[in-house]
């Protein structure tokens, strides 16, 4: 066993260090703890910056635009990446983490070449409309429905929590086709133009006071047959190699450990009883505890990376990265907030305290949303549960 | 970046997983209850045949000079089956600490002596009022007719009671809670003024208080230098906490390996009880609980090398991690077991009294956690 970088590799986190620190703007830098509440337009701004050095696509292969980097290269990057403070655009993670895998293994030769160069070069944003009012975690159950007339979808129906819904160019949805079968069976794959009439998109404000996610409805809305992905009624399938897909996610652990320094740094900052709470007995060991999981969930990603490294899929196994990492999330900014003490209550700046009490209360507030989107908490263990510890389900 | 297992790594794992299988059982724990040692020699013996009690020691010792991964994966697999047989103190602690600071004189006597299964050794550094502290030291050591003479109280001596020697802790110089000051020497068994009080552990092993009553010893008795045994202990116990972690996730695998059978064999309600989710988001926190814990130990038992401090460091967050992680689990099993679980006929109860026991062995989790906030520099 060997848990060190090699040389290659740490020169490599080197540059991706020191280039983060030359270059991500000043006005971005500490978005990540307030997540989602990053202006759309600076998010935009910030992926093209990343499109001009070549690293907006890390995964993809070069000739595609894509940085080519090796699955450790990638690790590292989106470590450091989210280390620095910087955040990471939604635009990116919905279009090349999300829709680009799919039209790579699904799509037309014609659907790859028109949309994904503009994916990586941030020329497009995307939304994703699958989840639904009604069907929420159990997605099967979605009712927008489209109907085939001669050469076009005819879609009517609506969608909910859609991030970015209000920039985006274009959506990729799930539409129900068929509804005689079972529920997964009659579902499609499209690509939809947002400038297409009958489009209705309302803001939904969270309970940051920013409108990150919309409700999209659709209203005779008409879609080209040629934006079909896959063959019709397969859709389901389709969405289920999402989840196969589905990379060990770095910068959830770079966010992390970046969160438990700011907490560190916040609890020195502040004075109790004439010395930093950071040397309250109580409160340093609270800090330390958090330390000890963040570092265990970080080998816990070193060990997945290096079955990667060998050629094993990460499997269903990684999936308590993502149920564990988002309620430690939660957990430090708890203490980020403990931290602060009685300027916890505060929401909006106050004068001299600079940017990093709305950030911890912003923050604190958004962390909440990270256990239940993208299957909840208890989804999460209940697939750990059936598919790795093989419980009956009956 | 590599933390997959070799070949060697996984053939030997193999090797010690089909002697724990042949040579132990729940049973035999059961059997051992009212024995005073809680262990068989003869297993002993056989395991040092194999040559495990030489396993990271060099050729010219009799050992085998393997790496470190290898007692990760020796103490898993004994973790794996509660085997009780005293390889930590014997191996780990007492052999260890003797082969990195002990004469030439001394190595040749003890070694190949442990080497050979015909000797246990022991560390005995706790005192009452110090807690984990391997610094807190009132037990004195006075100069005397050319040597020394100790007297003081250890307590927890692991394996005490079948320890044929014991390599204690006594202040030479300092104040009580000096790191400098505290010199190690051998002592044995017999020696005038050493009184041994036995003691059981929860899990059934053994230990005892140790007192020493003007003890004397010669100075061919010190192992390293004298006022300097705290770097040398520091650093064995390290060693011997990476080895308690492996072992404690072992025994979180077997506990949650024994707990997903029996919620999926037991039925209730016409169904197993494995089927009901509120059962199973308690079996996927335990999965998620040993996931970390051996993550933490895997970097531990990698860093075992590593300067000082990093090493320090990784090993307390895995003690850290595997104390609470480890008793998490365990109290789970317990619970989902039913009242099945809270007898002595189930086996999932002395995975429960083992977790209390290696919780505390060489620093609970606060004592670790404190640690870890002086490493990370608050």
């Amino acid at each position: 066993m060997n848990v060190s970088y090699s040389q290659d590799e740490q020169r490599f986190q080197e540059e991706v260090r020191k280039w983060f620190r030359e270059n991500a703007p000043a006005e971005i830098i500490d978005q990540t703890l307030g997540g989602s509440t990053l202006d759309p337009d600076l998010q935009i701004k910030w992926h093209k910056t990343l499109f001009e050095k070549g690293w907006a696509a890390p995964e993809f292969p070069r000739e595609m635009g894509g940085a080519g980097f090796s699955e450790t290269e990638q690790f590292i990057f989106h470590y450091e990446y989210s280390l620095s403070g910087a955040p990471r655009p939604k635009t990116k993670f919905i279009s090349l983490g999300m829709l680009a895998p799919i039209l790579l293994q699904f799509g037309t030769k014609e659907q790859q070449e028109r949309f994904i160069p503009d994916m990586i070069s941030g020329k497009t944003v995307w939304c994703q409309g699958f989840s639904e009012t009604e069907a929420g975690s159990d997605l099967a159950s979605l009712k927008t429905k489209a109907s085939l007339e001669g050469n076009e979808f005819i879609v009517n129906g609506q969608k909910t929590w859609t991030s970015m819904a209000d920039h985006a160019d274009w959506m990729f949805m799930l539409v129900r086709t068929d509804s005689s079968g079972k529920k997964q069976e009659g579902i499609s794959f499209l690509l939809v133009d947002m400038k297409s009439p009958g489009i209705t998109i309302r803001p939904i404000e969270a309970l940051t006071d920013h409108a990150p996610f919309c409700e999209v409805f659709f209203d005779n809305v008409r879609v080209p047959r040629e934006n079909l992905v896959g063959k019709i009624n397969e859709g389901w399938k389709i969405t289920g190699t999402l989840l196969e897909h589905e990379r060990l996610d770095a910068s959830a652990m770079g966010e992390l450990v970046y969160a438990i320094e700011t907490v560190r740094k916040n609890a020195a900052k502040t004075i109790f009883r004439g010395k930093p709470l950071l040397q309250d007995e109580v409160f340093r060991k609270k800090l330390a505890a958090l330390e000890v999981d963040c570092d265990s969930l970080l080998y816990a990603f070193f060990r997945i990376l290096s079955q990667l490294k060998i050629g094993a899929a990460p499997g269903p196994g990684s999936s308590f990265l993502k149920v564990y990492g988002g309620e430690l999330y939660q957990r430090v900014l708890d203490l980020n907030l403990e931290a602060i003490g009685p300027y916890a209550q505060s929401w909006y700046n106050i004068e001299g305290l600079g940017n990093s009490v709305h950030q911890a209360t912003m923050g604190w507030i958004n962390s909440r949303s990270l256990t239940t989107w993208g299957g909840s908490s208890e989804i999460q263990r209940t697939i750990i549960a059936t598919r790795i510890l093989n419980l009956p389900r009956k | 970046m590599d933390f997959e297992l070799t070949s060697e790594h996984l053939l030997f794992r193999e090797s010690v997983a089909s002697f724990v299988k042949k040579e132990h059982s729940f049973n035999r724990l059961r059997a051992l209850k009212g024995d005073p040692w809680g262990y068989s020699r003869d297993v002993w013996k056989k395991m040092a045949e194999l040559g495990w009690m030489g396993l990271i020691y060099p050729e010219e010792y009799g050992g085998l000079g393997l790496d470190f991964t290898f007692v990760m994966v020796l103490l898993e697999e004994f973790g794996r089956g509660l085997l009780p047989e005293p390889w930590i103190s014997t191996v780990l602690l007492g052999g260890n600490l003797v082969l990195a600071g002990g004469t030439e004189a001394q190595k040749e006597e003890i070694i190949p002596a442990i080497v050979a299964g015909d000797l246990f050794v022991t560390v005995a550094y706790l005192e009452d009022g110090g807690r984990y502290d391997l610094n807190f030291c009132a037990t004195s050591a006075r100069q005397k007719n050319g040597g020394f003479s100790l007297s003081g109280r250890k307590i927890f001596v692991l394996d005490g009671c079948s320890a044929d020697r014991f390599i204690v802790t006594a202040r030479t110089s300092g104040d009580i809670s000096d790191a400098d000051g505290l010199t190690l020497f051998i002592i044995s068994r017999g020696a005038s003024g050493v009184e041994i009080t036995p003691l059981k552990t929860m899990d059934g092993r053994n230990a005892c208080i140790l007192d020493l009553k003007d003890a004397s010893v010669s100075e061919s008795d010190i192992i390293g230098k004298q006022d300097d045994g705290y770097p040398l202990l520091a650093d064995i116990i390290d060693q011997a906490t990476a080895g308690v972690c492996a072992e404690m996730v072992g025994g979180m695998d077997a506990s949650l390996e024994m707990t997903v059978r029996h919620l999926s064999e037991r039925v209730q309600f016409g169904r197993p009880i494995g089927s009901f989710q509120t059962l199973q988001h308690k079996a996927a926190d335990m999965f998620i609980q040993k996931e970390l814990a051996a993550s933490a130990t895997y970097y531990a038992v990698a860093s075992i090398d590593e300067k000082t401090e990093e090493r320090s460091l990784a090993v307390s967050t895995a003690k850290t991690k595997c104390s609470s992680a480890y008793l998490e689990v365990t109290k789970t099993a317990m619970q989902l077991f039913g009242a099945m679980g809270f007898t002595n006929e189930a086996d999932i109860g002395f995975f429960l009294k083992r977790a209390k026991v290696t919780e505390v062995l060489f620093g609970d989790a606060d004592y670790h956690l404190a640690r870890v906030a002086t490493m990370k520099g608050y």
